[in-house]
């Protein structure tokens, strides 16, 4: 799928960030016209996102989670291995994530669960924290406007 | 206004570069295998997993190593034949899943093995409401990271227990283009036959090589007296093959022995090796090795 922005007859593009979507399922995703910066939110419901979800591809780019096996067995199976879980969840050197927000961010959709993640961590670094929650996930949402 | 294919990039979202880049994983897992069979059947219940087990076991009797990846996804059954208990604790690196260790050193890779209780079913998800509408792609995708994020090293057969259909083969022949071919198997029920018929028809109209036809619980054979009697009723299943212009691969009668659980480092076919199936099974695998002989010649 491409996007095209009609006043300027350019394509556009995939925004890598500013990506925190409900772990309801329902995703947005944000296109930007190179020319005149223009943006449009693709809205998508949750039959879609799960259909392009268990694609096993990122949007935006693949994550360090297209070198982690079976990253989407791991994340889709509704009941499965702990190890499993434990290989796919969120890590990252300098920053801890609570089990609340490791498990919230596991329930991104898989294609944007790299792009989430991303934005979560550049906030949390920007803001000089230490430890990711809840509550820090919420606010980025709602920072994002997503 | 500019069309699709006017614009040639694809506005970052990089998805063929990953498919690439997945498809490069798969091919560099894959490489080191050299024969890839897989075993089907149109119809369900006519012992694709015990002969697949009894097969594995005889390659590695003749001194193969062999590997089994269970397809059947929603109805695996290898881990149970093979005594990979489901308890056993993954172990996972970067460079992927290591396959459980079944009876005769088989390595196994299985959907069992990534459910934490032996009675868990595969659901993809909790949601009671989830349409079925992408358990399809979900299948899949598992199937190629099962293939692809499995630390099968170096194999001489790789052996792919089919789900019972033969809607998954289009995935296998995508997923594995050089597969030597596909087994089909069969019981001597006219039903069986029926459906099995079109498996095959399917295979040859989508140009995936056909190794030939097995009918598995040919006979009955008395534990008492070692006579034979019919077990089914039926077309003679060598006919089919006939028809169909397929090798007949042997006749395995049926043995309440064959499908039962590993309880030791063993298999039916390693301790019954001359009994009457045992040695149906000898001659079924040696036409197998015979075809791929063949082949590469």
């Amino acid at each position: 799928m491409k996007f095209l922005c009609i006043p300027c007859d350019t394509q556009m593009e995939t925004q890598t960030d500013g990506i925190m979507p409900k772990e309801a399922k329902n995703i947005s995703l944000k296109f930007k016209c190179k020319k005149c910066g223009h943006m449009i939110a693709m809205l998508t419901n949750r039959f879609e996102t799960e259909f392009v979800s268990k694609l096993g591809v990122e949007a935006g780019g693949k994550s360090e989670l297209a070198d982690t096996p079976m990253a989407m067995v791991g994340s889709q199976l509704a009941e499965g291995k702990e190890e499993l879980k434990q290989a796919a969840a969120a890590s990252d050197d300098s920053i801890e994530w609570t089990q609340e927000a490791q498990d919230r961010i596991q329930k991104v959709p898989f294609f944007v669960r790299g792009m989430a993640k991303k934005t979560v961590l550049s906030f949390a670094k920007e803001k000089g924290i230490k430890v990711i929650d809840g509550a820090l996930m919420d606010e980025v949402r709602e920072k994002v406007g997503m | 206004m500019k069309t699709y294919d006017d614009l040639t990039s694809d506005g970052g979202s990089n998805i063929m570069d990953q498919v690439v880049h997945q498809r490069g994983k798969l091919r560099k897992r894959l490489d080191k295998i050299k024969h890839k069979v897989s075993l089907m059947s149109g119809k369900g219940g006519v012992g694709k997993s015990s002969l697949t087990a009894n097969i594995a076991a005889c390659l590695v009797s003749q001194g193969h190593t062999v590997g089994i990846l269970d397809a059947d996804l929603n109805g695996p059954s290898i881990c149970k034949l093979l005594g990979v208990s489901n308890d056993q604790k993954l172990k996972i690196t970067q460079e992927g899943v290591y396959p459980g260790i079944g009876a005769l050193g088989i390595k196994i890779m299985s959907m069992d093995m990534l459910l934490p209780n032996a009675d868990s079913p595969v659901m993809w998800t909790e949601d009671k409401d989830a349409s079925a509408v992408w358990v399809s792609t979900m299948e899949s995708t598992a199937l190629m990271e099962l293939l692809r994020d499995t630390v099968w090293g170096e194999l001489d057969f790789l052996l792919i227990d089919m789900p019972p259909g033969s809607d998954r083969i289009d995935n296998i022949r995508d997923l594995v283009p050089e597969l030597e071919g596909v087994i089909e198997i069969t019981i001597p029920s006219s039903v069986s036959q029926h459906i099995v018929s079109k498996s095959i028809t399917k295979n040859m109209h989508m140009g995936v090589p056909i190794i030939g036809l097995v009918e598995n619980m040919a006979t009955y054979v008395c534990p008492h007296c070692n006579e034979e009697g019919t077990l089914f009723e039926g077309e003679d299943v060598e006919q089919l093959a006939q028809r169909k212009n397929i090798p007949f691969l042997g006749r395995i009668p049926f043995d309440s022995r064959i499908s039962q659980q590993t309880e030791a480092d063993s298999l039916f076919y390693t301790e019954n090796s001359n009994s009457v199936a045992g040695k149906a099974i000898e001659s079924v695998t040696n036409n197998i090795l015979k075809f791929i002989k063949n082949q590469s010649q």
